[in-house]
C-alpha cells in the first residue's frame, strides 16, 4: 500500500523555487531516508507532505486518498518529529506526552498506558516527572520523539532527529527507529548524515537544490559507482601537496581535501597508489593511508560535485 | 473539541512561568503593601485614599495580563512550536481561543488573589466582591483580546509587545494615575466613556457607593468595548491564523 504519494510538487518562496517538481512515493513498512545538505528542501518537502505549509503546485495522496487529504482523520495517523526541540519546558516529560496524547483524542486508561509506553520506548520512564529543563540534549531529543509516538502513528516523519547529540543518544534513536519499523510504522527520515541513512533506510532519496537527484536502496545507489575507489591519505601539511600533478595521473577522477586528509577518487584497477604516494611524499610527510569502498557521500559527490556537509561544523 | 483538552496544560505552563508570576503578582503585592503602609488611613475624595489607590493599582495590572496570552499564541502558533502544533489534528483557531481562555482565567485568578490579599491584609474596601470579580473578568478579557489584535495586526512580534505596553502605560497615564491630566474635555470624555481603567474603577466605586445603575452602565461600556475589540480580532485573526 502507498502511504504517501507526491506528484509534481512545487513550492516557491517569492522568486526562489524551494521544491522543484518533486515526485515521491512512500510505501507501507519502509524507512525512506531523505538525504541532502542543509537548504536542499528536505524540511519544506515534509512540511508540505504534512499539510503544515501549502504547496504551490502538484498533488498529494495520503493513505490512498486524494483531494483534501489534510483532515483530522489522516493527521491522526501521522506523527511529526520536528527538527527543533518542540517540547514544553514548563511541563514534565509525562505532561508533555499527555498534552499530545490528548490532542490525538486519547483518553483515560488508554492515554495513561500509551504515555507510559512512549516513555519506556525512549528510555525516559524514570524521568517522567522531571522537567525537560533538567534533561541533556540527547534526552530532550528522545522526549521530542516520544511526543510523536503516543498515538502510534502509521506514518512517522522524522526531521533530522539526531542533530547536535552525542553518539550514544544517536544510537539509541536509530535503534528506536528500527524498532518502530519492525512494529509496522512507515518512516520518512530526513538527515544530512549519510551514515544514519546507510544504517537504517530501506530506500534512500537524495535531494539537492529542491530536486530529487536520485533514489534507490543503498546497494543500488552505490553500485553505480562501484568502479571507483577512494584513497585517503593523511599528511603533515596539505598546503604543499601538488594537486594538479595528482589530477593528471591516469584514473584519478576527483580530489578533495578534508582537514589534513587528501581524498582521491580513482578508477578501480588504475593501480596508481604507488605513484600517488611518491608524489605526495616529495612535498610532505605521510601520516596514514587507507582505501574505502564508495558510500552515499560519494554518490552525492559524484552527482552534485559537492559534499553533503560542505561548510558545516562536524557533528559532536 | 479536543482543543479544549489542552487548557489544563496551558494553565500549568502559565502557572509555572515564574517571571510572569513575578511581574503580575509579586510586583503588585509589593506595590500594594508599600502604598498601604504609606497611605495609612488618609482620607480620599469619598473613601479612604488607600481604597482608591489600591483598587486602581490592581485594575491597572489587569491591563498587562493580556501579555501572557499574546506570548503563548505567538510562541505556539507562530514561532518555535508552530510546525509541531500545526501538524496535529486540531483546529488552530480553536487552539488559539483555548490559549486566550486560559490566559483570561489565569489573569482572573491573579486578580482574585490580589483582591483577597488587599481585603484581608490591608482592609481595602472593594464593595461587592462578586461585582469586583466581574469587573476584573471584563478587564482580563479586554486585555487578552486586545493583545491578540496587536499580535495579529503587527507582523513583528517585538513591536506588537511594545504596543501592548504602550497601551497599558498610556491608559494609566490618561487615567491620571501618575500625575493629574490637563483639564481637557477630550481627555475627560475618553476617561468617562472609553478608558477601561477608569470605567472599571468607576464601576467598582459606584457599586461600593450603592449606585447600582451607574455601576452597570460603566461595566456595560466596558463590555461594549470588548465586543468591538472582539469583532476586530475576528476580522484580523481570520487573515493571520494558519
Amino acid at each position: 500500500m502507498t502511504i504517501a504519494s507526491m506528484k509534481g510538487i512545487v513550492k516557491r518562496y517569492k522568486n526562489q523555487i524551494v521544491l522543484d517538481y518533486i515526485d515521491l512515493e512512500i510505501h507501507e513498512g519502509e524507512i525512506v531516508g531523505l538525504l541532502g545538505p542543509n537548504g536542499a528542501g528536505k524540511t519544506t518537502l515534509i512540511h508540505g507532505l504534512m499539510g503544515i505549509i501549502p504547496i504551490d503546485q502538484g498533488t498529494i495522496h495520503l493513505f490512498g486518498e486524494g483531494g483534501k487529504v489534510f483532515h483530522n482523520k489522516n493527521k491522526e495517523k501521522m506523527g511529526l518529529v520536528t527538527q527543533d526541540l518542540t517540547v514544553f519546558h514548563e511541563l514534565t516529560a509525562k505532561e508533555n506526552l499527555e498534552f499530545f496524547a490528548g490532542v490525538y483524542g486519547l483518553k483515560g486508561e488508554d492515554k495513561k498506558k500509551r504515555v507510559q509506553e512512549a516513555l519506556a520506548f525512549v528510555g525516559l520512564s524514570s524521568k517522567a516527572k522531571q522537567s525537560p529543563n533538567k534533561f541533556s540534549g540527547g534526552m530532550m531529543r528522545r522526549l521530542n520523539i516520544a511526543c510523536a509516538l503516543t498515538h502510534r502513528p502509521k506514518f512517522l516523519v522524522m526531521d533530522e532527529p539526531t542533530v547536535g547529540i552525542d553518539p550514544q543518544s544517536r544510537n539509541h534513536i536509530l535503534e528506536a527507529v528500527k524498532k518502530l519499523r519492525d512494529q509496522g510504522t512507515t518512516i520518512l527520515y530526513t538527515t544530512h548524515y549519510m551514515e544514519e541513512v546507510q544504517a537504517i533506510a530501506s530506500r534512500v532519496v537524495i535531494m539537492d537544490q529542491g530536486q530529487i537527484i536520485t533514489a534507490g536502496s543503498v546497494e543500488e545507489l552505490t553500485k553505480n559507482i562501484q568502479h571507483e575507489e577512494k584513497i585517503l591519505i593523511d599528511v603533515n601539511d596539505v598546503t604543499n601537496v601538488p594537486i594538479p600533478r595528482l589530477e593528471k595521473l591516469d584514473g584519478v577522477k576527483r580530489i578533495h581535501m578534508q582537514g589534513s586528509t587528501i581524498q582521491i577518487i580513482s578508477s578501480v584497477g588504475a593501480g596508481n597508489l604507488d605513484r600517488v604516494l611518491s608524489i605526495v611524499k616529495e612535498t610532505t610527510g605521510v601520516v596514514g593511508i587507507q582505501t574505502e569502498k564508495p558510500n552515499l557521500e560519494d554518490v552525492f559527490l559524484t552527482l552534485t560535485g559537492k559534499q553533503l556537509r560542505d561548510g558545516e561544523d562536524e557533528r559532536e | 473539541m479536543r482543543e479544549l483538552v489542552t487548557i489544563r496544560f496551558i494553565g500549568l505552563r502559565m502557572s509555572r512561568d515564574w517571571l510572569t508570576m513575578l511581574l503580575l503578582l509579586v510586583i503588585p503585592i509589593v506595590l500594594v503593601t508599600v502604598f498601604s503602609i504609606v497611605l495609612g488611613d488618609a482620607p480620599g475624595s469619598d473613601t479612604l485614599l488607600r481604597n482608591e489607590t489600591v483598587v486602581l493599582l490592581v485594575l491597572a495590572f489587569q491591563l498587562f495580563g493580556g501579555a501572557v496570552t499574546m506570548n503563548y499564541v505567538h510562541g505556539d502558533l507562530f514561532s518555535e512550536y508552530k510546525y509541531r502544533l500545526r501538524s496535529l489534528p486540531m483546529n488552530t483557531t480553536l487552539y488559539a481561543f483555548t490559549i486566550m481562555l486560559a490566559g483570561i482565567l489565569y489573569s482572573i485568578v491573579l486578580g482574585a488573589i490580589l483582591i483577597g490579599y488587599t481585603t484581608f491584609i490591608w482592609d481595602v474596601n472593594w464593595g461587592n466582591f462578586a461585582w469586583s470579580m466581574l469587573v476584573i473578568t471584563l478587564m482580563s478579557a479586554l486585555s487578552s483580546i486586545l493583545c491578540l489584535v496587536f499580535t495579529f495586526s503587527v507582523r513583528n512580534f517585538k513591536i506588537a509587545e511594545r504596543i501592548s505596553e504602550i497601551y497599558g502605560v498610556g491608559l494609566i497615564l490618561l487615567a491620571g494615575m501618575f500625575f493629574p491630566m490637563p483639564d481637557n474635555s477630550l481627555i475627560h470624555g475618553f476617561n468617562e466613556y472609553v478608558n477601561p481603567i477608569t470605567l472599571a474603577y468607576s464601576s467598582i466605586d459606584n457599586m461600593r457607593s450603592g449606585l447600582t445603575t451607574e455601576a452597570i452602565v460603566d461595566s456595560g461600556l466596558l463590555f461594549g468595548i470588548i465586543v468591538l475589540v472582539s469583532i476586530a480580532l475576528f476580522l484580523i485573526g481570520r487573515r493571520r491564523m494558519p
